[in-house]
């Protein structure tokens, strides 16, 4: 992400989008091809790669009993982790999460529990003692730009074809996940004055500041992040929100619904 | 923050008052304090509403570790900690994910308006302490950062100002407390430059983009109010009087002290006139007491003026036979052969002599003058101790010098007076005296009583 990059290039991706191009020849509202696969990791309870452009995202969903949180002892838990892998970039490095990992984790998460996609309620076992947690682990294998929306899109995708382990724990038949919601972030670039969807790598580097907007299937946003450090016109956002909700609505129709036919 | 979780009861009156009292589009009270940690390079403490947050900024400094250095500009590190007391249940201490996410947002929040470029290879540290937490920490850390900066003196380009908006009842409104974040159905914290361009966006929750228009105008106002705040509390501890107004004293302050002096040395010269002074007060209480009377029987004032005249009369009268008086010395001393000193010497008292003659003149001409102005004066009663004042003044003057044009004397200095002195007894000694060797005598120095008379 921190990739350093050529004022040359820097130049020339600036003079692209003046004349309203980009450097792979999309339109600004373009997402690069999408490419979703499921239940790919037999051992997880829910699994989903995708591939958006290079980007290589694989989300991996596993469910263990735990116990619920205090003021809400019959809801279960949801906790996401995001990482940047050393495989993924030669500008990753091992070690903990960064911050700049913590936040996309976050958003991702938020997008999900915000939106009331998982039906809590259904994963309570025992009011106060025990209910499923759900574990979302996001793994970047390939960074070529805008992980967030990748980690959103495969999350829920992994999510929805995510199987309760009900039998393991002697509780019962295993079903699907109960989803309520298909929630999707959509990342917008400001470059210039110009916004511009799934930024790639070198978009990503020079582009001034992101806003991504996580807007569930009615149209209403079910979280927001504005990353980078360039200010945002009232009116760039809300130019931003209508945007993204549209995207989120194809890509959805495109995508997802019909995992949930399936489901 | 839970949607889903079930609500305590309404949180939204029906008078449209929220549980705090507030209308849906009033921010809680804010109070600031600048300045409260003496090593810090800046420092801030803000209260708004049950929300305690410590603001210390430290640097430019030199940046730590060095592969941290930018060799263009600073970097500027914002660091968010909660302390493990600062909420209902404890909280582990350290970095969580959620102040690490914090972190990273209020700093960019922070970037645009940071001068970062002006200290190259240097960090801009602040450190955010929350102390007591009732939603909106993140909010009110930044109004804190923002003032703790100013007073650091690091060079920004205008006020960071941070407020969130919610979905509460179905309502959108301003700056969530505790409660409405628990139960609303939505968080939006912004932070917005003062001309609104917007440095930090986050939501969570439930919005449609008509409540998020809506909401937006309503943070615009609400960080408004908020900046206002931030610049009266800048403006009270640095707008100290050291530009225009600390000049303005310290030259009345000077002039002040001018005049004490002149006021004190004048009353020591003319100690012994006190008296006179004294008496000429006591006359001038009469006419204050008199001076209606005296105007509704308008004659006294031209029998005055009358006696005024006679009395010049006299004194012109008089005039001609000191002049002769001394011309008949100047003439022995041209004959005679001690010429000029001497001539000088035996010419000053005659001049003293017809000085005094003058001064009695003068004297009585001005008591009179005196009166006559009263009679004017006296028809508005408040203008008397004006009056009092400038005569008090004439009469030390005229006790004092040999001027004819007394009565015309008022703001003249001292100083001047005596030059003006000088120089008249110098054209009377030339007229008096004609050309000749005595003509030395015109050096006021060596006339040696003329110059330092008064002094």
């Amino acid at each position: 992400m921190s990739e350093v990059i050529a004022t040359l290039k820097k130049d020339y991706i600036y003079n692209l989008m003046v004349k309203e191009k980009r450097q792979d020849g999309r339109g600004f509202k373009d997402f690069r091809d999408i490419k979703l696969e499921t239940n790919i990791i037999t051992k997880a309870e829910g699994s989903a790669k995708i591939t958006l452009g290079d980007t290589q995202i694989l989300v991996g969903v596993k469910l263990q009993i735990g116990t619920p949180f205090p003021d809400s002892p019959d809801e279960g838990v949801i906790i996401t982790n995001l990482e940047l892998n050393p495989i993924a970039s030669p500008d990753f490095e091992p070690g903990p999460p960064k911050e700049e990992a913590i936040e996309m984790a976050r958003v991702v998460d938020r997008g999900i529990r915000e939106s009331g996609a998982i039906d809590l309620k259904k994963l309570c076992v025992a009011v106060g003692e025990s209910v499923w947690t759900v574990f979302i682990d996001v793994h970047v294998l390939n960074d070529e730009g805008n992980i967030i929306d990748a980690s959103c899109f495969a999350a829920i995708a992994a999510l929805m074809t995510t199987i309760v382990p009900n039998k393991q724990q002697g509780i019962g038949e295993n079903v699907s996940l109960a989803m309520r919601e298909i929630p999707l972030g959509v990342t917008l670039a400001k470059i210039g004055s110009k916004l511009m969807v799934d930024p790639s790598l070198d978009e990503e580097a020079i582009c001034e500041t992101k806003l991504t907007i996580v807007s569930s299937s009615d149209g209403s946003v079910a979280g927001m992040q504005k990353m980078g450090s360039v200010p945002l016109t009232e009116a760039e956002v809300l130019e931003a929100i209508d945007l993204a909700r549209e995207k989120a609505t194809e890509l959805r129709e495109l995508y997802l619904e019909g995992l949930l036919r399936k489901g | 923050m839970s949607c889903m979780s079930d609500k305590t009861g309404k949180l939204i009156t029906d008078d449209g008052l929220r549980l705090d009292g507030r209308r849906a589009d009033e921010i809680r009270p804010m109070k600031i304090e600048i300045g409260v940690l003496s090593r810090a390079d800046g420092s801030c403490y803000l209260e708004w509403g049950r929300n305690k947050v410590l603001v210390g900024v430290f640097g430019p400094r030199e940046a730590h570790p060095r592969r941290m250095q930018r060799a263009d500009a600073a970097v500027i590190r914002y660091k968010y900690n909660m302390a493990s007391f600062s909420v209902e249940d404890r909280a582990r201490p350290g970095p969580s994910r959620r102040s690490i996410e914090i972190s990273k947002v209020s700093r960019e929040a922070f970037e645009p308006v940071i001068m970062a470029e002006l200290f190259p290879k240097t960090a801009i540290d602040i450190f955010v302490e929350v102390l007591q937490a009732d939603a909106g920490t993140r909010t009110a850390a930044i109004n804190a950062s923002s003032i703790a900066l100013a007073d650091a003196g690091i060079p920004m380009k205008g006020l960071i100002t941070s407020c969130a908006f919610g979905k509460v009842d179905g309502q959108i409104v301003l700056d969530l407390n505790k409660e409405e974040d628990n139960y609303g159905e939505a968080d939006f914290p912004v932070a917005m430059t003062q001309d609104g361009e917007i440095t930090l966006l986050q939501m969570d929750g439930h919005l449609t983009s008509e409540e998020i228009k809506k909401g937006l105008e309503l943070v615009r106002n609400g960080c408004k109010e908020i900046l206002e705040i931030q610049q009266a509390v800048l403006r009270k501890k640095f707008q100290t009087p050291i530009e225009e107004p600390a000049k303005e004293t310290s030259m009345e302050e000077i002039s002040d002290i001018e005049n004490k002096v002149l006021e004190a040395e004048v009353s020591m010269k003319y100690a012994s006139e006190a008296t006179v002074v004294e008496e000429i007060r006591e006359e001038i209480k009469v006419f204050e007491e008199d001076a209606p009377k005296k105007i509704a029987e308008e004659g006294t004032v031209a029998e005055e003026i009358h006696e005024c005249e006679k009395l010049e009369h006299k004194i012109e009268e008089a005039k001609p036979l000191v002049e002769e008086e001394t011309l008949e010395e100047v003439i022995k001393a041209e004959i005679g052969e001690k010429a000029d000193l001497k001539a000088s010497l035996e010419i000053d008292p005659k001049i003293t002599e017809f000085e005094e003659l003058e001064l009695i003149k003068e004297e009585a001409c001005s008591s009179d003058a005196k009166k006559m102005k009263f009679e004017s004066g006296g028809f508005a009663e408040e203008e008397i101790p004006l009056y009092e004042k400038s005569i008090t003044e004439k009469v030390i003057s005229e006790k004092t010098s040999e001027s004819k044009n007394e009565l015309e004397f008022k703001d003249k200095s001292r100083k001047k007076v005596i030059a003006e002195e000088a120089v008249k007894v110098e054209e009377k000694s030339e007229k008096e005296n004609s050309k000749g060797p005595w003509l030395v005598v015109k050096d006021p120095s060596e006339s040696g009583s003329k110059g330092d008379k008064d002094e």
